[in-house]
């Protein structure tokens, strides 16, 4: 089967001053449809690199990124925005809600989100049936029916994670990517938000990305990537992955 | 969404957008308003002349018969003639009220404007007099008006009351300096209504001509035209004597065109400083806020939002600012500044169906402004969504700073802490700083610009009434009273006898209407040159006022042709000294000199220093006596209108001030919060930290002041220099404005840092000195 993410070579290089820096040095990966997926490594490591790569936040220097067999890497500003609208749902460690939008609000943001979108994109023609949910279903579904007009301020980390998980499912995307999604939990919290993307990634058959540098979390992934340096370290496919609510750390 | 976003990060941040929302109201509060009355009076203005066919041509200097018109009427170029008879008379009412009378051919060209009653045909007889002199009055249709003309007195039914296109601004006598209507009037009737029929004669033909428009001011093109077919009229009719001027040289027709061109050069002066005012608060605004979202930009980028939504959601802002403060002020503008103005200007013009329009530059101001708006918030903003959302996620990296020229003087080290952070603080938030100064500089240009207005008109009162004439009384005498009856007068009372003539001049192709003051021996008239030092004028030549020297191009020993209106004899005459005068322009001359022309001396003013209230009630000879305090009164109208402008600028200037020292104090409070902390927990008291802020508020208010008071007498320039060719405004800037406006703008910009910096007491060391998440 032909996996549906796939790294070639992919380098991604800053400059500092005169110096360069390699984020990623020749990354070469697989992931396949539906995969829960945690990329681990310690800081500095090039997880989020990758993770903004995948999401089409940043280009790579060099090499190819392929989703579902298109390549990405050489996309203009407006063909990653047409990719990332939908295709993929971000969730962030310190989960970037709108301060000033209720938890209803910053869901419901996504109805927005394909109006200026590049017309007739690849993914367009892919995933026109693939519709935008109901912030108040998108909110149920996290457990969050009792805050939705409650400003973030007003919500604890746990319910803020939730909207923002809530927020990126309302794309129904097929790409769920998460940037140390329980960094700045409690154990118990964070417990809840891995057993949501599970579940998501389960019930859904879309594939969820998750960086971290929690080592733990790799019992809960279909494959788990290892990252050192900006390389792959190691690529290790569990057959048997843990429920979340096993999981301790 | 976004617009709740949108909506809700106003209410948050409301200081700062108040100021752009308050300065986009107020400049186009302040255009709408001057530009609806503009307008209106434009619109009146051609309406009026259009359905009344003004004359472009004025002919007169002869006496003319019917087959002079028809001559006239021949020539290429005259579409319609007619002639009249036009002469001053007067109405026996409550007192004898001036009335200047038209005697009637036709009524084809400067037709009569009906307000009530019956239209004159020619034929009818009966009276039509000017509207408001019959409301004042208390005449109605059908009254008998007693009337006196060439010494005759006569009685016509009032038919109708009327506007006249050629009385749209009418003095009653060459002394008086504004308008009083309903005191003294203008009457029309029938040729044939005229009391002793046999000895009519027409004094004047009226021709409309072809290619000159009824309205907007005589083009080039069109000046020559009438001059062509002047001079063409002149020599069909064979008469050297005559005089024919353009309807430019008409002073309603002039004064209305002259007040209308000073209101639109007003239009733009106000509203562009506001503008101003609100983009430099929509930069900073913007900047800031921005920068400040950026995680939130990041986010939205990243949630896969187009830059072109983003940027929308951003400019959005102060595009509902720019558009709700446009269309709040257009409203508020037209409503309160249009009305007044209006009001006072229908005092002053006689234009029926004058009122506001709202015109379509009304609304193009508002989108102009909301145009730049989003221009600058785009300008704004774009910096923080051109990079890739990665990077716009990562907090900012930190600004690069370098040491600039002054910190690497040896002088920096000199300095104390808080002239060194200050200065530091003032080169890395330049655009804010800059903003502080500009609002300094508008607020004191404006008030300057109030006082400065004020100081001008009161030397203007005090220089004419004070300086150029010291008699506290005039004498007006009744037209035609003999020389040797107002010599007698003169010597009761001790007086000087002045004759004013209405007098045509001629230089270098340029024509000009203007005045010749002749002048008998006596101390009152005094004479000043260019720098208003008083001098003694050549009792032996021709003098000629600053102004009209100025117009015509010419210098002392300079040659200038002239002639007395009415009277066809040009004469060649050398400048042989310059004078200044406010309201006066054309020449002075001794009555000998005028005598050696073959002139009669024929004064109709007589000043004294005799208290002669209430002496003259049954004099046929005079016409009445006027006290100095009097005249001052009838600038009062001029002044009402100037404190109204005075008081508009004050407030104007407090508003500025206020809402751009307060919105910048905020954001200056917010941005050194964790440095002011800082400071606290290295020891400094909340005084000493105030008193820096202090300082560097006083320095930018310095630097906005250095020029504000410069910005001002631009201002004020450009207020006078659209004012009637007559007058000679001289700019005038007392002590005591320079005092009041430094005052004034310190006090102001002292106050607003005072208040905010209240706040500074309430900083908290440990919360401003925790993380920032």
């Amino acid at each position: 089967m032909k996996p549906f993410i796939e790294f070639r070579g992919v380098e991604k290089k800053y400059m500092l001053g005169e110096n360069a820096f390699y984020a990623l040095k020749g990354v070469n990966l697989g992931i396949m449809e539906g995969e829960m997926v945690v990329i681990l490594g310690p800081s500095g490591a090039g997880k989020s690199t990758l993770l903004n790569l995948l999401g089409g936040m940043d280009s790579p220097t060099s090499g190819q990124i392929l989703i579902n067999g298109h390549d990405i890497s050489g996309f203009s500003d407006d063909e990653l925005t047409a990719y990332r609208a939908w295709n993929v749902g971000v969730v962030f460690q310190f989960y970037n809600l709108i301060p000033t939008l209720t938890a209803h609000e910053n869901v419901a943001l996504m109805k927005d989100v394909r109006k200026n979108v590049k017309k007739g994109s690849i993914w367009e023609k892919e995933l026109s049936d693939t519709q935008i949910l109901d912030p108040k279903e998108a909110l149920m579904s996290v457990g969050l029916s009792e805050h939705m007009n409650q400003f973030p301020s007003q919500m604890s980390g746990g319910e803020q994670q939730r909207t923002s998980i809530a927020r990126a499912l309302a794309k129904n995307p097929r790409l769920l990517l998460c940037d140390e999604p329980t960094g700045a939990l409690d154990t118990g919290t964070g417990k809840e938000v891995l057993k949501l993307l599970q579940k998501q990634s389960k019930e859904t058959g879309h594939t969820v990305v998750m960086v971290t540098h929690n080592s733990f979390f790799a019992d809960i992934a279909d494959r788990v990537i290892r990252v050192k340096n900006g390389t792959v370290e190691e690529v290790v496919e569990n057959d048997s992955p843990k429920d979340a609510s096993e999981v301790n750390w | 969404m976004l617009f709740r976003k949108m909506w809700r990060d106003l209410l948050s941040n409301k200081v700062q957008f108040m100021s752009i929302f308050l300065m986009s109201l107020l400049g186009i509060y302040v255009f709408v308003g001057l530009d609806s009355e503009c307008n209106g009076m434009r619109t009146s203005e051609k309406a009026f002349y259009e359905e009344c066919d003004l004359a472009d041509l004025f002919i007169q200097g002869k006496l003319f018969v019917e087959d002079d018109v028809k001559t006239v009427k021949k020539i290429p170029g005259i579409v319609k003639a007619e002639k009249r008879y036009k002469t001053d008379g007067k109405a026996e009412l409550d007192v004898e009220r001036d009335l200047q009378m038209y005697f009637l051919d036709s009524n084809e060209i400067s037709r009569l404007y009906m307000v009530e009653g019956t239209p004159y045909v020619p034929g009818m007889k009966g009276v039509w007099t000017d509207y408001l002199f019959a409301k004042a009055r208390g005449l109605e249709i059908g009254d008998k008006l007693k009337m006196k003309v060439d010494g005759t007195e006569f009685e016509q039914e009032i038919m109708g009351t009327v506007y006249s296109p050629e009385h749209v601004y009418f003095l009653p006598d060459a002394a008086a300096v504004m308008p009083d209507y309903g005191s003294y009037g203008v009457a029309f009737m029938d040729a044939s209504s005229y009391p002793k029929s046999d000895s009519m004669v027409y004094n004047q033909i009226i021709a409309d001509l072809e290619g000159v428009d009824n309205t907007g001011g005589l083009s080039d093109e069109e000046k020559n035209i009438c001059k062509n077919v002047g001079n063409t009229v002149k020599a069909r009719l064979d008469s050297s004597e005559l005089v024919s001027t353009d309807k430019d040289s008409d002073i309603s027709y002039q004064t209305f065109r002259s007040e209308i061109e000073q209101h639109s050069s007003m239009v733009y002066i106000f509203p562009m400083v506001f503008l101003l005012i609100a983009m430099l608060g929509i930069i900073t605004t913007m900047t800031r806020m921005t920068s400040r979202q950026r995680m939130q930009i990041g986010t939205l980028k990243a949630l896969g939002f187009t830059k072109k939504t983003i940027i929308r959601h951003y400019c959005s802002y102060s595009l509902f600012l720019s558009i709700l403060g446009g269309i709040i002020g257009a409203v508020a503008g037209y409503y309160t500044i249009g009305a007044y103005i209006l009001s006072m200007l229908m005092e002053t013009y006689l234009v029926p169906g004058m009122g506001l329009v709202f015109s379509a530059r009304s609304f193009i101001a508002i989108l102009v402004s909301a145009l730049i708006s989003v221009l600058v918030s785009y300008l704004a903003c774009r910096k923080e969504l051109a990079p890739a959302p990665a990077e716009t996620l990562r907090p900012e990296s930190p600004k690069d700073v370098s040491h600039t020229a002054i910190e690497n003087s040896s002088l920096w080290m000199k300095l104390d802490f808080a002239t060194q952070w200050n200065l530091r603080d003032i080169m890395r938030n330049k655009v804010r700083s800059l903003m502080g100064v500009f609002g300094v500089l508008g607020c004191s240009m404006l008030l300057f610009g109030a006082f400065g207005c004020l100081d001008t008109v009161k030397f203007m009162t005090r220089w004419m009434y004070g300086e150029l004439n010291t008699a506290s009384y005039q004498i007006i005498m009744e037209q035609g009273t003999p020389l040797a009856v107002t010599e007698e007068y003169a010597k009761k009372y001790r007086g000087q006898m002045v004759e004013n003539a209405a007098v045509e001049f001629e230089a270098g192709g340029i024509k000009k209407s203007g005045s010749a003051t002749i002048y008998d021996k006596g101390g009152y008239l005094h004479f000043q040159d260019k720098n208003l030092k008083e001098i003694q004028l050549n009792t032996a030549g021709i003098s000629m006022s600053y102004k009209m020297a100025d117009i015509l191009g010419l210098k002392a020993g300079d040659t200038f042709r002239w002639h007395v209106v009415g009277d066809d004899r040009w004469h060649i005459s050398r400048i042989s000294g310059i004078y200044r005068n406010p309201t006066m322009q054309g020449i002075t001359m001794t009555r000998e000199v005028f005598r050696d022309l073959e002139y009669d001396f024929v004064p109709d003013t007589i000043y004294t220093n005799r208290n002669i209230k209430d002496e003259f009630e049954d004099d046929d000879n005079v016409v009445g006596a006027q006290s100095v305090s009097e005249l001052m009164d009838a600038f009062d109208a001029m002044k009402e209108m100037m404190y109204a402008m005075v008081y508009m600028l004050i407030g104007a200037a407090a508003v500025l001030g206020i809402v751009v020292l307060y919105n910048l104090g905020v954001l200056s409070l917010v941005e050194k919060h964790r440095e002011m902390a800082t400071l606290k927990v290295l020891g400094f008291t909340t005084g000493k930290i105030r008193r820096i802020l202090q300082d560097q508020n006083i320095w930018l208010t310095t630097l906005g002041l250095i020029g504000g008071i410069p910005a001002g007498m631009w201002l004020i320039a450009m207020l006078f220099a659209s004012m009637p060719e007559a007058m000679d405004y001289i700019p005038k800037y007392e002590a005591a404005s320079y005092l009041y406006t430094v005052v004034g703008t310190f006090a102001l910009s002292v106050a607003v840092n005072r208040f905010l910096s209240r706040k500074v007491k309430t900083v908290d060391m440990v919360d401003a000195l925790k993380g920032v998440e």
